[in-house]
């Protein structure tokens, strides 16, 4: 192997590429991490060793305002997604009805739209059935919290659903024959056999959909209301002003708060990928 | 003729099962996805006001002449080409680190694939400020350029500026398909090319480059669609002159109030989606 | 005479099926079976793979529910319930035992879901445990057990919950040959241990001749023939069960009587009594290789079959030689014994065959 690749591409050819890639990748997390701690006024300059601009984040309420609503907005979302996701997964992964197909298909959409076009479409829906509605009940409804978690939710349903069908899908279906025929109900064996081997799927499929609530700044900033803007949201707006050694040091916790999922997700990844093992050999040697 | 019943019985109450697990998702999908699909494409027939709001009446294409005039039109041009050169980019750096990766041992291949994921999973947001520190007046890499003697560097709010964070942010999404399709691929053809046409750049023309296509499209797919559309890596890299379709779409509604044209503009944005996914689909790719 | 038959048939029919039929669309994938499993009967569904016999074990598990006929348990009609109603358990055919949970946990699954008090729980654990010699191995997964021995929590995970009826659908074709034949044995005495009526699906011949008190043999959804192993062997009815279970030559004959056929060549032989086929059809006549005797006319009895060919090849086999015969009119294998005493033969001999009357079988062709 190594004979071609000489011959083709030096290996410290390809070792350059992949040390620059990775320094590509984690220099300006690294740096930014580094610059937070700068007591420079200007962000990017270093100034000497301060936690100044950390300790100011916790007088900010306007901060803390959104990074309730983040948390808050991302909570429900998730759970609502990882329920009606995985619901869907099941019907489509185990049963048959009608319009499954339409359904599948319609499911891969909010995964491949851009996030722009979701935006302009959420957007358009509340304005025009807040007119709706308002004409019809005389309920002034206006954006907020609950718009932000009703766009959260529709695109993370398709998120969810397509981490936990791929759990599913992985699943020998004779498992849940296996437990009728040991006379559980459909619902115990969905409690009792279903459900706790795909747990790992509906753990992944929550914790991506928990990434990309507290991830999402476009929509977001279509469907918030004047007093329930996330903290994205609110940090984007701040960086279009002007950047502060403020906005380094709630990056840097943002980071912090995505890497503890990464870590999760990475986590339940292995657990996943040992347990697919294990299944295998379960059903292994078969013919 | 009584079991047939019973057999159709059970299928009928498979069914209804399955339709009824399905029945709020879908539901939800139908109410929130759908329908305001629906209402952007209802929109982007409509006619815009003096006064800025909508009506719905007097249905036309004018917004989707818009196109045409040159704003609109430069906006497209440099949001193709922007969106271009990123996926050329990115292709050329991740294919070598793809297969860097592939000819890895097991874990130090999947350290490597856990270091490209965790990016991927970072805040967005975050990853595009970090740009916008580094490549500051007077930041890290201009300190840098000018302590070596390259003198200042001075990109921030241009379109280099631009690619580099669209680079930066879906990097990872060319390297993960290339991936899969370089791990995919049978060594003993390679040799057998190898063989037959002995140098290895024909090996690599021939055999190899045919072979792993689908995670050559599949990657510029992820890269691409998702570079037209951008919004915040514009905004915030290009300081807002180098307006991309996101963004022009974004101040269409946010700041213009012409919600005809930012509607046909979306459509547009969702063809070329569109349109790329059945390119994929049709070069023998299964899932996106 | 008839009277007590029928009343004995009754007492002792395990799984009763009337009229069994089960169409998939419109593919039919059981086509009116008939067919009584006795009481305390190791009973064998033979058949190469896509012909029926494992849509008719779940049907009698209830995975499946037939599009029509009738269905009995122990002379109770269970066509329509779902599996978790109905008195039989399943050895699935990879086992699918559940991989998150214990080999203990696997076993009470079924006892636990009918609500049994935790001490009988424990205790008819421990004995299905022990019954198939796994004590020792209780907290262990799933994965971390062999071929084997996931056999045997499969087969304790049913028979902990004293079905009626114990359903297998190819229980060893998992295992590797050696652990094949050991887990053979192991099966044939289970069942006597236990008692109940075994009913399994395979298709390998000669796991259902080893293991089975009687053989169903099922092609295209139809059952050709019930039997037990010999009558199987010694008197198929079908063509295709002689084919498929040992190995067999067809001569085109012509029934004349209900003792004389008349073969292609005109000739006529004796045959044992035919009551499948009327006098007049076509049929053919099957003959095992090893059942053709081979030169020596004169220790063949006075009138028994004879015909002479001449050797085409001749295949050495250890401890028999298949060797291939030209007719006039068709080629017939005859395998002899590899013996000092046995004549060799080898290509280009002219040779005499004979048989026995009662060595060969009238079959539908």
């Amino acid at each position: 192997m190594s004979q071609s690749h000489q011959r083709r591409l030096p290996v410290w050819a390809l070792r350059a590429n992949g040390g620059v890639v990775l320094l590509f990748l984690y220099a300006p997390i690294i740096l930014l991490v580094i610059f937070s701690f700068s007591a420079s006024r200007i962000p990017g300059q270093w100034g000497g060793f301060t936690t100044e601009w950390y300790t100011t984040l916790f007088d900010d309420s306007r901060l803390q305002r959104t990074i309730s609503v983040s948390v808050r907005v991302a909570l429900v979302s998730t759970l609502i997604a990882t329920v009606l996701g995985t619901m869907a997964a099941l019907a489509l992964e185990r049963f048959t009805f009608r319009g499954r197909r339409v359904f599948d298909a319609l499911l891969y959409l909010p995964i491949i739209i851009p996030d722009v076009t979701m935006a302009v479409m959420m957007l358009m829906f509340f304005s025009q059935s807040f007119n709706v509605v308002d004409a019809v009940f005389g309920l002034g409804l206006s954006k907020g919290f609950g718009t932000i978690v009703v766009s959260h939710v529709a695109f993370n349903i398709a998120f969810v659903s397509v981490v936990v069908r791929a759990r599913i899908a992985g699943m020998n279906a004779t498992l849940e024959q296996a437990a009728s025929d040991l006379y559980a109900s459909r619902w115990q064996a969905f409690r009792y056999v279903t459900l706790p081997l795909i747990a790992p799927g509906v753990f992944g499929g929550a914790l991506l959909a928990l990434t990309l609530s507290l991830d999402d700044v476009v929509v977001t900033q279509f469907v918030a209301g004047p007093g329930s803007t996330t903290l994205p949201v609110y940090v984007f707006s701040l960086i279009r002003k002007g950047v502060t050694p403020t906005i380094n040091s709630v990056s840097v916790i943002m980071l912090v708060a995505s890497l503890i999922l990464v870590a999760g997700s990475v986590a339940l990844q292995r657990a996943n990928a040992s347990r697919g093992r294990q299944q295998l050999q379960t059903s292994g040697g078969t013919s | 003729m009584k079991l047939g019943a019973a057999e159709l019985k059970r299928e009928r109450e498979e069914r209804r099962r399955g339709f009824f697990l399905a029945l709020p998702s879908f539901a939800y999908m139908l109410l929130f996805f759908v329908l305001p699909l629906v209402i952007v494409l209802i929109y982007s027939f409509a006619t815009r006001t003096s006064t800025g709001s909508t009506a719905l009446s007097d249905w036309n294409l004018d917004a989707y002449r818009k196109l045409g005039e040159p704003i609109v039109r430069n906006v497209v041009v440099r949001s193709v080409v922007l969106a271009l050169v990123t996926t050329v980019i990115c292709l050329v750096v991740a294919y070598p680190f793809a297969w860097f990766c592939a000819h890895q041992r097991p874990t130090v291949r999947n350290v490597l694939l856990i270091a490209v994921m965790i990016p991927f999973w970072t805040n967005f947001l975050v990853r595009n400020y970090a740009w916008r520190i580094l490549l500051s007046k007077g930041g890290p890499i201009s300190t840098f350029t000018e302590a070596i003697g390259l003198g200042e560097v001075d990109i921030l709010f241009t379109k280099t500026a631009v690619v580099i964070g669209l680079v930066y942010a879906y990097l990872p999404f060319m390297i993960l398909p290339l991936y899969a399709s370089i791990d995919r691929l049978d060594q003993r053809l390679i040799e057998a090319g190898r063989d037959l046409y002995g140098s290895g750049p024909q090996t690599f023309r021939r055999i190899i480059l045919p072979l792993t296509m689908p995670g050559v499209i599949a990657g510029s797919i992820l890269v691409f669609v998702p570079s037209m559309g951008a919004y915040v890596t514009p905004e915030l890299l290009g300081g807002g002159k180098e307006t991309m379709l996101g963004s022009y779409i974004v101040t269409q509604f946010l700041t213009a109030r012409n919600w005809p044209v930012g509607a046909s503009l979306s459509f547009v944005l969702m063809a070329v989606m569109l349109i790329s996914t059945v390119i994929y689909f049709r070069s023998g790719g299964r899932n996106l | 005479m008839n009277e007590i038959t029928e009343s004995q048939d009754q007492r002792s029919a395990a799984v009763s099926l009337r009229g069994i039929s089960k169409l998939f669309d419109d593919v039919t994938a059981v086509d009116s079976v008939d067919l009584d499993i006795g009481d305390s009967e190791f009973f064998a569904l033979l058949g190469p793979s896509g012909c029926g016999k494992t849509t008719t074990l779940r049907m009698i598990a209830g995975l499946e529910i037939p599009s029509a006929g009738s269905l009995q348990i122990f002379g109770e009609e269970v066509g329509s319930l779902p599996p978790n109603k109905r008195p039989v358990n399943t050895v699935f055919q990879n086992y699918a035992l559940f991989p998150h949970m214990s080999v203990v946990d696997n076993v009470a699954f079924g006892l636990k879901m009918r609500k049994i008090p935790k001490s009988e729980i424990s205790t008819r654990v421990h004995e299905a445990i022990s019954l198939v010699r796994m004590t020792g191995m209780e907290d262990r997964r799933p994965n971390q057990l062999s071929g084997g021995q996931q056999q045997r929590v499969a087969l304790a995970r049913a028979l902990v919950n004293r079905p009626k009826v114990l359903l297998l659908d190819e229980p060893l074709a998992a295992l590797d040959l050696k652990l094949r034949q050991e887990m053979q044995f192991e099966l044939k005495q289970l069942q006597r241990e236990v008692g109940i009526t075994f009913v399994f699906v395979t298709h390998d011949q000669e796991e259902a001749l080893a293991l089975s008190d009687r053989i169903g043999v099922m092609n295209d959804g139809r059952l050709l023939q019930v039997g037990t192993p010999e009558e199987m062997y010694d008197a198929p009815i079908d063509r295709f069960v002689a084919d498929f279970i040992g190995r067999s030559n067809f001569l085109k004959a012509t029934l004349e009587s209900a003792e004389v056929v008349c073969l292609a060549n005109g000739q006529r032989i004796r045959v044992p009594q035919v009551d499948a086929v009327s006098v007049g059809d076509e049929v053919q006549v099957s003959l095992r290789p090893e059942r053709v005797m081979i030169g020596d006319l004169d220790s063949a009895p006075h009138d028994s079959a004879q015909l002479s060919g001449t050797v085409e090849t001749e295949t050495f086999l250890g401890n028999s030689v298949v060797y291939r015969v030209a007719l006039d009119w068709m080629t017939i294998e005859v395998e002899a014994d590899h013996r000092p005493d046995v004549e060799r033969y080898h290509a280009g001999d002219r040779v005499d065959l004979w048989w026995r009357d009662d060595a060969v079988a009238v079959v539908r062709p």
